[in-house]
């Protein structure tokens, strides 16, 4: 502590050395600050980073973590009895000279924000909740600071990291509202099932079970006392993460956490959805030779109400880009005819093989197999595919065998016939339907591709999205082992489709066609849709598999026309933010060029503010308010 | 005694389209709809139940089956209490395939001792006429892969199919027995499975 603060500047030259300790007394995780003895003398002045630096060993260890803990909760076990009883708040400054004038001590449930400050070495403010005395600044000459929060990151989630511009970190923590349910010693030296499990269920372990240091610090004190006992959805979660693993690099970065910057997001705004594009609107976008024209006027126009039907089978060729939209009605025409050609070459290549050519070919067997199956599970109540007959089932059986010989590599992976058959149903046309068909894989090829590249990256999107937006959901979700968002998997493999009646999945898809507001405006659907949902979860403390179910069990229960106009709502919320971090606008394709690209909005309701970007971190949590005062406060999020 | 319930965890594996959701739709609801999709991703229905005086939560979970999504599908399997095989009578690719499906569960579920995991093998479909498995055939895979109870079903006219989870539960209790307790829903599982990796400092 350097005492000569600003406030009374007297004792200019006086360091109070001391040690720093993280304590967990009867559950309650306790930060302590005790100078030395002799703490007037400067020499000594090293000991702050020398005994924060016994925490840095016990946090450096992983193997011997627990009996480093152990020895600590120990060792200060009496004295603690004592210390404990006097509360910060009770004794801000207790009187006197010396060492007690600058002992504090402070639970970190009490812990508001921690700003970390470099000035060749590192020093840490933190500020509490209930409290406008700011405790002594500690200056960590010896360094250690890193490893003293690291520490503490145990205990406390950090909600976010704000830098601003003299490079000052402000991290806002949140404890959780219950203290560590059992302490640490309990459960190290107890075998007893029903406080292991006590402490798995505790929300709080929960929330820290999401940090994989975390995670594996329990675990280790566990393997050396009983066998592993992970909840299976926990266990479920932890393979997920393998298999999606993007997530986790967030945890490597300096200094624990991944940094994405961000400003306030202010209020949603509202937006009204319109009526569908007629089929007399869409012959007016037409000039003389069939070349359609003022075409952002037009996506426009389908964006915010959809087409109707009779238009979809024409301009969904445009939409899907089989059309160009230059082009004229003749080379429409003649693109058609060869387009037609070339399918039933296709076509007869699957159909001329022999069984016996067919026995030698497994990949083929399999496809065809595949394929058979599923086109008589796809939309059997829709007219165009129910009953036994129905010709319906034979051109999606077709087409998709065509796609296979299109497409070999790929050949048929389960949720293509969902986004053929719209696609057929509206094209009512062999040809038509496979180009098209071939359009929209080309946007969704990833997400069927042996390593489901696609999928994983959505998920990660998506995630990066839900944490800029609400993170307290987000937060919430990560406790509950469900951070890598796997429930959205059938949302994101097939669009929707199982999730919305056929008709509003017709409309969803041409409104998603156009492109606009933003790149991958589906994730903001899913977000949308979460939003609507996250309240229900959260009051209902849903886990894992209740999640899962949850989101499962939505299906045909959402209504399209409210879910876009929240998610278009979204979409300008994002867009007004000057300071978007780059991972978001990459997601979304908003340029980074943000100077006067959007001189319309200064006016509009949700425009960011510099008074509103102080609360930058309040976004999504209620208990968080202060940051820091800079304008350009930037926010990060610790996963 | 009568007032601990259970949680148990049953999972359902075999190739797409031998009936597994229909026989889950079945179980639960008690219907059996012809228009029903494909399964994508994962799904779970709840069924509680009384088996020999003992109160128990199903949770039957359901996936797809093809190769492509076993990256997605596997984590699932972690925590089963039993592993529903299950081919149908008209496709003997899908019985050929039993070998495989009980490898890979085995394998992700991380089971310690694959001998004693309570298998249930399910043929379905009975109501089709045309088979190409043979009861015999079905039953002979059972008694040689570690005598699994084999049961025939048809999840369109509902012949076995509650009886064929009613035996894998009691398989389970019958397991758990032997390792001595029956423990309340909320703390179901902490006394199984450890994990193989679990290193010792004692
Ligand atoms: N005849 C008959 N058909 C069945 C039976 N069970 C399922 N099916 C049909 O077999 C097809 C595949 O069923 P599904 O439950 O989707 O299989 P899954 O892929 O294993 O989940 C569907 O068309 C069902 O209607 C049954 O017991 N008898
Ligand atoms: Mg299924």
């Amino acid at each position: 502590i350097h005492p000569s603060s600003d406030e009374d500047g007297i004792e200019q030259d006086l360091l109070v050395s001391g040690s720093l300790r993280i304590i967990d007394k009867d559950g309650e995780i306790i930060v302590e600050y005790r100078p030395l003895e002799d703490t007037v003398d400067p020499s000594n002045m090293l000991c702050a980073g020398k005994d924060s630096s016994s925490v840095v060993e016990w946090a450096q260890c992983p193997g011997e973590r627990s009996h480093q803990l152990l020895e600590t909760q120990q060792s200060y076990e009496t004295e603690w009895d004592m210390v404990n009883a006097v509360s910060f708040k009770r004794k801000p400054c207790p009187n006197g000279e010396g060492e007690s004038r600058w002992a504090f001590t402070f639970s970190v449930s009490d812990l508001r924000s921690i700003t970390v400050k470099e000035e060749g070495w590192t020093f840490l403010i933190f500020k509490l909740k209930e409290s406008s005395t700011t405790l002594p600044t500690l200056h960590f000459h010896q360094g250690g600071s890193r490893e003293f929060l690291d520490s503490l990151r145990r205990f406390v989630c950090v909600l976010c990291v704000c830098r601003t511009p003299d490079d000052e970190t402000c991290l806002i923590v949140s404890t959780p509202n219950k203290a560590l349910s059992q302490s640490f010693e309990n459960l190290l030296d107890d075998n007893n099932f029903g406080l292991v499990h006590k402490f798995k269920k505790d929300p709080y372990v929960t929330t820290l079970g999401g940090f994989s240091k975390v995670t594996n610090y329990i675990f280790d004190a566990f393997r050396g006392t009983e066998e592993q006992h992970q909840r299976p959805p926990e266990e479920v979660a932890d393979l997920l993460g393998e298999v999606i693993p993007g997530l986790e690099i967030n945890q490597q970065e300096e200094p624990g956490f991944e940094v994405i910057t961000r400003i306030d997001l202010g209020t949603r705004p509202q937006v009204t959805r319109r009526e569908p594009l007629s089929a007399d609107d869409w012959t007016k976008h037409q000039d003389p030779e069939g070349r359609m024209i003022q075409i952002p006027h037009l996506r426009q126009v389908i964006f915010k109400g959809g087409l109707c039907h009779a238009v979809r089978k024409e301009a969904w060729k445009f939409l899907l880009g089989y059309f160009p939209w230059d082009s004229t009605l003749e080379e429409r025409k003649a693109l058609q005819r060869n387009k037609t050609d070339e399918y039933f070459r296709m076509k007869l290549q699957w159909k001329s093989v022999s069984e016996e050519q067919e026995r030698r070919n497994s990949r083929l067997r399999d496809y065809r197999s595949l394929i058979e199956k599923d086109v008589n599970r796809t939309d059997r109540t829709n007219r165009f595919y129910e009953g036994i007959d129905n010709p319906g089932l034979v051109l999606l059986h077709d087409i998709l065998m065509t796609y296979c010989m299109y497409d070999f590599d790929l050949g048929y992976v389960q949720g293509m016939s969902d986004l053929l058959s719209p696609i057929l149903y509206v094209m009512e046309n062999e040809v038509d339907a496979f180009w098209c068909f071939v359009s929209f894989m080309d946007q969704m090829h990833q997400n069927f591709e042996e390593q489901m590249q696609g999928m994983k990256t959505q998920l990660i999107q998506l995630s990066t999205l839900l944490r800029l937006l609400d993170l307290a959901f987000w937060n919430y979700l990560e406790s509950q082992d469900s951070g890598y968002l796997y429930f959205c998997f059938r949302w994101l493999l097939i669009r929707f489709k199982r999730e919305l009646s056929f008709q509003d999945v017709l409309r969803l898809w041409e409104v998603m066609w156009t492109g606009l507001p933003c790149q991958n405006f589906h994730l903001l659907v899913c977000c949308a849709i979460l939003d609507s949902e996250k309240q229900k979860i959260m009051e209902e403390n849903y886990g894992f598999n209740e999640i899962l179910k949850h989101i499962n069990e939505l299906s045909m229960k959402l209504d399209i026309e409210e879910i876009l106009q929240k998610a278009e709502g979204i979409s300008l919320q994002i867009k007004s933010c000057k300071d978007l971090p780059d991972s978001v606008s990459s997601i979304l394709g908003f340029t980074s060029d943000v100077s006067g690209s959007e001189p319309s909005n200064p006016g509009s309701p949700w425009a960011p503010r510099a008074t509103q970007r102080q609360d930058a971190c309040s976004n999504g949590h209620g208990h968080l308010r202060e940051t820091s005062s800079h304008n350009s406060c930037k926010v990060a999020f610790i996963s | 005694m009568t007032t601990k319930t259970s949680l148990l965890k049953v999972i359902l594996l075999g190739d797409g389209g031998v009936g597994k959701s229909s026989i889950m739709n079945r179980y639960v609801t008690n219907k059996f709809d012809a228009h029903l999709f494909h399964t994508i991703g994962v799904e779970f229905l709840n069924k509680d139940l009384e088996v020999d005086g003992h109160q128990v939560t199903l949770q039957i979970w359901d996936t797809a089956g093809q190769e492509r999504f076993r990256s997605l599908r596997t984590p699932f399997y972690r925590g089963s209490d039993c592993c529903l095989l299950t081919f149908s009578v008209d496709d003997n690719q899908s019985f050929l395939n039993l070998g495989n499906w009980k490898k890979e569960f085995i394998y992700y579920a991380d089971v310690k001792e694959p001998e004693k995991f309570p298998f249930v093998v399910l043929g379905n479909k009975l109501d089709v006429t045309e088979r190409q498995v043979s009861t015999e055939e079905a039953q002979q895979w059972c008694q040689e892969n570690g005598d699994y109870p084999y049961y025939e079903t048809s999840a369109k006219d509902a012949t076995n199919v509650a009886v064929a989870f009613e035996e894998a539960v009691r398989r389970v209790l019958a397991m758990d027995e032997r390792t001595d307790h029956l423990i309340p829903t909320d703390t179901v599982k902490l006394h199984r499975k450890p994990r193989s990796a679990a290193t010792c400092c004692s």
